[in-house]
C-alpha cells in the first residue's frame, strides 16, 4: 500500500492503550492478505505468522511495534463539566485546545479547556497546566452530561494527519503506528521473497503503560529473534545533536546492552549491502520500547531495535519522513530474507561453543 | 465480619515478614477450600474447585503491609530505619510500631535537623524502643515493624492501621465463606510483597496460569477537603477500577463487574486513580497475558497509621464478588 495512505489510516485511528480493539481492526485487515494465520493475543496484541520454507521446526523471528498511544480518559464530572486524566503518558501541556470524542453513552464532540489567562494568578501563569485544572466541555448541559458521560468513559483526540511538504506527515499517534506501517511494509515485501524463517509480526499493546502487549507476546510465541520498531527523536530545536536524528536520512539501529551485539551487526550489514541509509542510535540503559521487554522474555530473545527519527512525540503533531518508514520496512523484510536456518550458530555466544 | 477484620488488621505482616499474618488467614479459610497451599514467595493459595466448563480464575489480595526496617543502630541504643513500601515521613512522627517479637518503638525526630519548619526526611527520624545502648537494644538491622493501631468502629467506618490490604483479605474470607456454587476454579490468592514490588501476585499467577484474574485492594477517594479531583467516596459502593497509574483494567473484566452490580442493584463506582497500582498490574503480564481488573474498597488516608474504609463498601464488595463468580464469565 501507499504507505502515506497507510500511515494516515493507521494514525487516525483510535486506540487507546489497553482499547486497542479499533486499530487492531484497522491492523488486522491491512494484515489477512498478507500473514498464513492470525490471531489476538491474551492482552489484545495482533499476532500474524507467516510461515517460512524451511524444514520444520523452523525458527521464529518476531517483528514488533505497538498500536496503542496516549490518549485520555473521563477521571469526574463536575457541573456538566468533565475532569480528565492521562491515559499512557499523554502530556498536559500536549492536550490543551484539541478537539476529542469522548466516548460516552454515545460518541460526544468537545473540547480540552482550562480557565481564560486572564484569571490565573500570576505565580501559575509560567507553571504547565495540571491535570487537574484542565477539563473537557462536550456543550450539553449538566444533566446531559450526567446521563450520557461515566467515569471512565474514553476520550480520544481528533485529529486528521497532516500531509506537509518533502514527504513529511504530521499526526497523532505515529508513535508508534509509523513502524506498524513498517512491519506492514515488510510484509508486502515478503510475499515476493523467500525466507526461510517464521516470521511473527506483532502489532503490540499498552507499550506506553509499561511494554505489556509485547512482555506477553513475547512469551507466547516464544521466538529465537526479536526486532523491535519505535520512534526516536528527530532534530528540533531545544534538544542536543548528540540525542536526536535527521528525518530523511533513514531509520536508526540502536547499539547498547538492551541489543544484541552480533545481531546489531548483521543487520547493519544487510542495510549496507540493500544500500539502505541509516544512523547507529547509541543506547547505554534501557531502551524504554518493546526490545527491553523482548531481551528478557523467557530464558532470552537476541534482540535488535530499529527507530524512525520522530519529532514532538507525544504531541498529536508527531512529524516523520514516509521515506524513512519506506526503507523501515525494506530493511526489515530484506533482514528477515537473510535469515539461513542456521542462523542462530552465526550469533551464538564465543563461551557457549566453548562449552560444547 | 467485624471481628475477622479486626483479626486481620491488628497481625503483624510487613512485606516480607508474612508468617504470622498468613498463619491467621490458613486458619480462617482451612476448612473453607478444597486444596491449600504455600507457594515459593509465600504467598497463600486457597482453591475451590467448581464444576465444569468454568474458567480459572485467581481473586488476590495482598496480605503484606507496610513497616520499617531497622538499618542501623547506634551506641545508646536508638535505631535508625529504612521504609518497607510506601511509608512517609509526615505520617511517622510519634507513631509507635511494633516488632514480631513484641516490642514497641517509638518514632523520633532529631530536634536540631537542619530545617524544623520542613517536613523532616526520614533520615532524620529514629527509633526509640527504650533501650540504653547498643548491647541492650532489643532490635537488630534488618528487623521490621509495622504500625501499632487497633481497630475503631464509629458508625460505619472502620479505622486502623494495615486496611491496606487486609480489607481485601477480609473481602475474599468473607466471599470463600458465603460461596454456594460456582462453575469456576477459583484459587483465593493472599500474596506477599506488593508494597515493595507486587512480587507475590506475579509469582502466584504464573504459577496457577489463569484465564482471568482479580485483585481486591484499596484505593484512594475525593471526598476529603482539598483532595484531589477524584469520583470515589466512601459508603458509595466499591469501586471497578478502570485505570490506575500501573495499569488499565481489561474492558471485558471491567465491564462484567459492572454489569452484575447493575443486574443485582449492588452500588458501585468507577475508579480511575492517578497514583499507584495493584497485583493486577503484575497478573496481567503474566505469560501470553492475563485478562486482569480490580475490586477496590474506597480508602482515605491510605499508607498512613489510620486507614477509613466504610463497612458497607465492604459488604458490597463481597456481594458483587458473589455475583461475578456466580454465573460464567
Amino acid at each position: 500500500m501507499e504507505v502515506i495512505l497507510l500511515l494516515k489510516q493507521l494514525s487516525e485511528a483510535d486506540g487507546l492503550a489497553g482499547y486497542e480493539e479499533p486499530v487492531r481492526g484497522v491492523v488486522s485487515e491491512t494484515w489477512t492478505p498478507l500473514v498464513d494465520e492470525m490471531r489476538v493475543g491474551g492482552l489484545g496484541s495482533l499476532i500474524g505468522l507467516k510461515r517460512g520454507t524451511g524444514p520444520e521446526p523452523r525458527p521464529k523471528v518476531m517483528l514488533a511495534a505497538h498500536m496503542d498511544e496516549v490518549g485520555l480518559m473521563v477521571s469526574g464530572l463536575e457541573k456538566g463539566f468533565l475532569h480528565i486524566a492521562g491515559v499512557a503518558g499523554a502530556d498536559p501541556r500536549a492536550v490543551l485546545g484539541l478537539e476529542v470524542v469522548v466516548h460516552a453513552e454515545r460518541d460526544l464532540p468537545g473540547i480540552v479547556a482550562t480557565r481564560p489567562p486572564h484569571v490565573i494568578p500570576s505565580d501559575e501563569r509560567q507553571k504547565t497546566v495540571p491535570w487537574d485544572k484542565l477539563f473537557v466541555d462536550v456543550g450539553l448541559p449538566a444533566d446531559q452530561v450526567e446521563q450520557l458521560v461515566t467515569v471512565g468513559d474514553l476520550i480520544s483526540i481528533r485529529c486528521e494527519m497532516a500531509e506537509l511538504k518533502n514527504r513529511r506527515v504530521a499526526g497523532k499517534a505515529l508513535d508508534d503506528r509509523a513502524c506498524v506501517a513498517a512491519v506492514t511494509l515488510a510484509l508486502e515485501k515478503l510475499a515476493k521473497v523467500n525466507h526461510v524463517w517464521d516470521v511473527y509480526a506483532v502489532a503490540t499493546t499498552q507499550e506506553e503503560t509499561g511494554l505489556k502487549g509485547a512482555t506477553t507476546s513475547a512469551y507466547g510465541i516464544a521466538p529465537d529473534l526479536a526486532i523491535a520498531l519505535d520512534v526516536t527523536f528527530g532534530n528540533q530545536p531545544g534538544l542536543r545533536d548528540t540525542e536526536v536524528f535527521p528525518l530523511g536520512e533513514g531509520p536508526t539501529i540502536a547499539v547498547g546492552p538492551n541489543l544484541h551485539p552480533a545481531l546489531v551487526d548483521h543487520l547493519k550489514s544487510v542495510a549496507d549491502a540493500q544500500e539502505i541509509p541509516y544512523h547507529i542510535e547509541p543506547v547505554p540503559g534501557r531502551s524504554g520500547t518493546d526490545a527491553w521487554a523482548i531481551q528478557v522474555s523467557r530464558e532470552g530473545v537476541p534482540t535488535a531495535l530499529i527507530g524512525i527519527p520522530t519529532r514532538y512525540m507525544h504531541q498529536p503533531v508527531e512529524m516523520l519522513a514516509a521515506q524513512d518508514v519506506e526503507r523501515a520496512g525494506r530493511l526489515l523484510a530484506a533482514f528477515v530474507a537473510s535469515l539461513e536456518a542456521d542462523f542462530l550458530e552465526s550469533i551464538a555466544w564465543p563461551e557457549s561453543e566453548e562449552s560444547e | 465480619m467485624r471481628e475477622l477484620i479486626r483479626e486481620l488488621v491488628e497481625t503483624y505482616g510487613p512485606s516480607g515478614v508474612e508468617d504470622e499474618i498468613r498463619a491467621v488467614i490458613r486458619a480462617e479459610v482451612e476448612d473453607l477450600a478444597d486444596e491449600i497451599r504455600v507457594d515459593p514467595l509465600g504467598s497463600l493459595v486457597a482453591r475451590k474447585h467448581g464444576g465444569d466448563g468454568g474458567k480459572r480464575v485467581v481473586l488476590a489480595a495482598h496480605m503484606d503491609e507496610i513497616g520499617i526496617m531497622v538499618s542501623y543502630v547506634d551506641e545508646k541504643g536508638f535505631a535508625r530505619f529504612t521504609r518497607i513500601g510506601g511509608v512517609y515521613s509526615l505520617n511517622t512522627v510519634g507513631d509507635r510500631v511494633a516488632f514480631s517479637n513484641g516490642t514497641v518503638g517509638v518514632v523520633g525526630v532529631e530536634q536540631k535537623r537542619a530545617n524544623a519548619t520542613k517536613i523532616p526526611t526520614l533520615d532524620e527520624l529514629y527509633l526509640d524502643v527504650g533501650a540504653t545502648s547498643r548491647e541492650d537494644c532489643p532490635v537488630a538491622v534488618g528487623d521490621s515493624a509495622v504500625f501499632v493501631r487497633p481497630l475503631d468502629i464509629q458508625g460505619t467506618r472502620l479505622i486502623a492501621k494495615a486496611m491496606d490490604d487486609r480489607i481485601g483479605c477480609a473481602v475474599l474470607i468473607e466471599t470463600l465463606r458465603r460461596l454456594e456454587s460456582t462453575p469456576h476454579d477459583l484459587y483465593f490468592v493472599f500474596t506477599v510483597q506488593e508494597e515493595v514490588g507486587l512480587f507475590g501476585a506475579g509469582t502466584s499467577a504464573y504459577g496457577i496460569d489463569p484465564d482471568v484474574a482479580i485483585a481486591v485492594d484499596v484505593t484512594g477517594n475525593g471526598d476529603t477537603p482539598e483532595s484531589y479531583p477524584m469520583a470515589v467516596a466512601l459508603g458509595k459502593g466499591p469501586a471497578v477500577k478502570v485505570m490506575d497509574s500501573g495499569m488499565i483494567a481489561h474492558r471485558a473484566v471491567k465491564d462484567v463487574m459492572v454489569q452484575r452490580a447493575k443486574d443485582a442493584g449492588i452500588p458501585y463506582q468507577l475508579e480511575v486513580l492517578a497514583r499507584g497500582t495493584t497485583d493486577a498490574m503484575a497478573m496481567q503480564v503474566v505469560r501470553s497475558g492475563v485478562p486482569s481488573g480490580c475490586l477496590s474498597i474506597p480508602c482515605r488516608y491510605v499508607h498512613t497509621p489510620s486507614e477509613m474504609v466504610d463497612e458497607r463498601d465492604v459488604e458490597n464488595a463481597v456481594c458483587l464478588m458473589l455475583e461475578v463468580l456466580r454465573a460464567d464469565l
